[in-house]
């Protein structure tokens, strides 16, 4: 690769490349994000590379194995363009019917098809797919078109045409004005403005100054930004590089979670091909601009994600939160002005500046502007990553996006925000979603984690779940949120054992509370969020639980009984057989009975009973019911059973 | 004729025969031990021909003590040899720690990155291994150990061959991933956190995989596996041993 010196080498650079890919007609996008690649989506592009080599169509027929389609419940996926036919769950043996009906004789493969069972009818085309005709992916869309293992990808569709148009006619201070103007304000969680932030950098005394790119992603339940880092790692370089442009610092990070492989091995490759292509260095397209990054890895710590913890990781201690008096964008990295966004709000930085802030601003919300990619995961239909514009109801997302709750069960909540966050019950299905209304029914939207939870989730165990974890996550420099968090976790661990007492309820808010007001840092103060929203909207559970020693949505283990109905029960012996402890005893013929003091509750017996016996009982409270006399003979008759 | 004597492998001899063995030892590029040994096999095939029976006893007695000699030296000599390779493979350790160290430009900014990269490469931390990045890095080992005792990804106890994570997230949580890791602790006979004493597998729990779509995730060495069943887990489990 030659150097790129010039901005007006780079739109040839694009000019010539776009010629040498003019021959391709049709294309294939088989998605190898870390969803698609657990349902081994590299056999299916290695089928597509073998079966179009096979019969020799490789300068007609291209095969891109790119980064998240979003529709991860579907997973292996393969996009055909230009007509953006989805195919859902391919398997390498469906390939060559791929290409021999649709890429050669535009025949649909109709099994292949997302089925609309509201609709009953198949859909073929990204706007026909309920999951995906309310999107706007303007971040997320891109990664489609790229692999992001090879530059050439992104400067085909337009990639570093925002930097060369900043480096070549607007002044550091225009850049600036423009994200002011766009509105932008941070992904991470917190929604503070980004470019009021990046003019505190920039006018804060000291050299040299940094910018980072935080992906460490720590909520459990929310991938987006890993699938913007290693779907189009481009994109956010782009925009870290705009961001130091305006700012003026020549050195940047990116800070990554260890745990996303993808992510740690596609961001090399695409700092190392910016490199080779004078992107990325000094002297950036003749400008006289120089800039460089370095990556470091996360080893595991939630509290790392937190600006001043991430700035301490940087320099290579514990990743510790510090007070801020004094903020990191004008003390960060060793004392530096550093300035500190998540991976989304770099990604849109490109996209403003080639746009202009007027385009932003017409996405989106009063308050909100532009485009928010959530990930839609628990009990809900279709899960995936979604990428709409600011202002949508959380039943539009979870509904008509997410094709409402699995197995058509009840509606109980959507826990967003992470552990940061709340859980919101029905009522407020119609709120829009933005950064204050969410924070107005005391959740938050934070970096975009929507876990939807259904009758069969216990919202007490939802908030022991996030206190165990913030608990366990708590790094120990403040008292508040290490002993707070110990005494709260203590409580409800009690309640979903059955142990709880009524004055329990009043000591989880008073703790609540303090922690609040108190703690040192972000997580400490945002802690008892998820305590206290189930706490208002769901207290009726935890009466439950307190009172009758009931979890009304069987989940508790330690209160919760199973049991076989004689009656239904067709001595099968499937349950025996997997039992992991031995705890059911039974015969050929004989009704099964389940030893309670054996146990262990790991509903293997509940899982494995055929559905056409559900002999099976899960109750939400015992004693369970007195089993029948061992002997008994079996009414049902197991049919084929084994 | 000099009459100086030396001792070779416990034996004495005399120069001349010393040059001779040395010239042997040459030719055959044996150990002295291990010529010494072979001399002592001719003798024994040269003498058990010879008739007179007083002689070949006394000759005997002879041969015994001087292989038993030999043979003392050569257990010695092993001896010595598993020092040299335990040395050696110290010194492997370490130099291959060095070559991390200097990947990263042993700068101390980078500690959490080495320790990463050696925990990548031998599957734990171990106390050799730290010392010697706190000599290199000149960073106090307190600092060291805070830092490699804060992080979930780092383990200071060696670390089964395989790896089970059975995945916490919260889309995870809420579609029953209690339940899975109740099923997977009793397939495993382990505790989150804990591995066998065979060093075949260590069972871990992890906050998010970010593959919520399979929810509930385990992964067995590496691959992902949605909701196994008891009998499944058993199966990869083995599969992967």
């Amino acid at each position: 690769m030659k150097k790129l010196k010039s901005v007006k080498d780079l739109k040839q650079f694009q000019k010539a490349l776009l010629a040498e890919r003019k021959g391709i007609k049709k294309s294939v996008a088989v998605c190898e994000g870390t969803g698609c690649h657990a349902y081994r989506s590299s056999a299916v592009a290695d089928a597509f590379v073998k079966e179009i080599e096979k019969r020799g169509l490789e300068k007609e027929i291209g095969v891109r194995r790119t980064g998240c389609h979003g529709f991860c419940e579907r997973g292996p996926m393969a996009k055909i363009f230009p007509e953006k036919i989805f195919y859902f769950q391919v398997k390498p043996e469906d390939v060559a019917e791929i290409v021999e009906s649709t890429l050669l004789k535009n025949k649909l493969v109709e099994k292949l098809l997302f089925f609309d069972d509201k609709t009953g009818k198949h859909c073929a085309y990204q706007h026909e797919i309920p999951f995906y005709k309310l999107q706007n992916s303007v971040v997320f869309g891109n990664n489609f078109m790229i692999n992001p293992r090879e530059i050439e990808d992104y400067i085909t569709v337009g990639g570093y045409s925002a930097l060369a148009k900043a480096l070549s006619g607007m002044t550091p201070e225009e850049v600036l004005e423009e994200i002011k103007k766009a509105d932008l304000r941070g992904r991470g969680g917190g929604g503070f403005p980004a470019g009021v932030k990046w003019e505190t950098t920039r006018n804060a005394p000291g050299e040299p100054k940094y910018v980072i790119v935080n992906a460490d992603e720590g909520d459990p339940g929310a991938y987006m930004d890993r699938s913007v880092l290693e779907g189009n790692p481009h994109s956010v370089l782009e925009g870290l590089m705009l961001g130091a442009y305006a700012i003026g610092s020549d050195q940047g990070f990116v800070y990554v979670r260890q745990e996303y492989t993808n992510a740690i091995e596609n961001l090399p490759v695409a700092i190392a091909q910016a490199k080779q292509l004078g992107l990325l260095g000094d002297n950036i397209l003749g400008s006289g601009f120089s800039f460089d990054v370095t990556i470091h890895q996360g080893a595991g710590a939630f509290v790392s994600g937190e600006s001043s913890a991430l700035m301490t990781a940087i320099e290579g201690r514990v990743g510790e939160p510090r007070p801020k008096y004094t903020r990191t964008a004008v003390k960060g990295v060793w004392d530096k002005p550093s300035n500190l966004n998540n991976v989304e709000t770099w990604a849109n930085v490109p996209l403003i500046i080639n746009n202009g802030s007027d385009w932003f601003r017409s996405l989106g919300t009063e308050g909100s502007k532009g485009t928010k990619i959530f990930s839609l995961v628990g009990k809900v239909k279709y899960t995936g990553l979604v990428e709409v514009p600011m202002g949508l109801t959380l039943r539009q997302i979870v509904y008509d996006i997410g094709g409402g709750i699995r197995g058509d069960k009840k509606f109980k909540a959507v826990q967003t925000g992470g552990p940061s966050g709340g859980c919101i019950p029905e009522q407020f299905l119609d709120l829009p979603v933005d950064f204050d209304e969410l924070s107005k029914v005391g959740s938050m939207m934070g970096s975009g984690g929507m876990i939807v939870m259904d009758e069969e989730t216990c919202m007490v165990d939802v908030a022991k779940y996030f206190t165990n974890f913030l608990a366990d996550e708590s790094c120990g420099k403040c008292i508040p949120c290490r002993e707070g968090l110990r005494q709260m976790r203590r409580i409800l661990r009690n309640i979903t054992e059955g142990k709880g007492k009524e004055a329990d309820l009043g000591v989880l808010e008073e703790v609540g509370d303090f922690l609040k007001e108190v703690s040192l840092c972000a997580l400490g103060q945002t802690a008892a969020n998820p305590v206290l929203s189930t706490l208002e909207y769901f207290r009726s559970e935890y009466e439950a639980h307190v009172l009758h020693k009931q979890c009304p949505a069987r989940v508790c283990q330690s209160l919760i009984v199973f049991s076989i109905d004689p009656l239904k029960c067709s001595a099968c012996g499937t349950c025996r057989k997997q039992c992991p402890t031995d705890a059911i005893s039974g015969d050929k013929k004989l009704v099964h009975i389940i030893d309670q003091s054996k146990c262990i509750k790991c509903g293997t017996c509940f899982q494995v009973c055929p559905t056409r016996f559900s002999a099976v009982d899960k109750l939400p409270g015992g004693p369970a019911p007195e089993p029948v006399a061992y002997g008994t003979k079996a009414v049902q008759k197991s049919k084929g059973g084994n | 004729m000099d009459k100086t004597k030396s001792r070779i492998v416990g034996v004495r001899v005399n120069k001349e025969q010393e040059t001779m063995l040395s010239q042997l030892q040459k030719k055959s590029k044996l150990t002295k031990s291990e010529l010494l040994l072979k001399g002592l096999e001719t003798l024994a095939e040269y003498y058990s021909a010879d008739d007179g029976a007083e002689q070949q006893e006394e000759m005997q007695t002879a041969l015994q003590r001087l292989e038993k000699e030999a043979m003392s030296h050569m257990v010695s000599l092993k001896k010595i040899r598993r020092k040299e390779e335990a040395i050696r493979e110290f010194v492997r350790e370490i130099r291959k720690v060095d070559e991390i160290i200097d990947r990263h430009g042993c700068k101390a900014s980078m500690l959490i990155q080495i320790l990463l990269d050696v925990q990548k490469q031998n599957n734990w931390l171990s106390k050799s291994a730290l010392v010697w990045i706190s000599e290199r890095l000149k960073v106090p080992m307190t600092r060291i150990m805070q830092v490699a005792s804060f992080y979930t990804m780092f383990s200071l106890a060696p670390q089964g061959r395989q790896t089970v994570q059975v995945c916490l997230g919260t889309a995870c949580h809420v579609r029953g991933a209690n339940e899975l890791l109740t099923r997977t602790q009793s397939v495993l006979n382990l505790k989150p956190g804990e591995t066998d004493p065979e060093l075949k597998h260590t069972l871990k729990t992890v906050n998010c995989l970010g593959c919520c779509a399979l929810g509930p995730v385990v992964t067995v060495g590496g691959a992902y596996h949605s909701n196994p069943s008891v009998a499944q887990l058993k199966e990869l489990v083995e599969e992967h041993e």
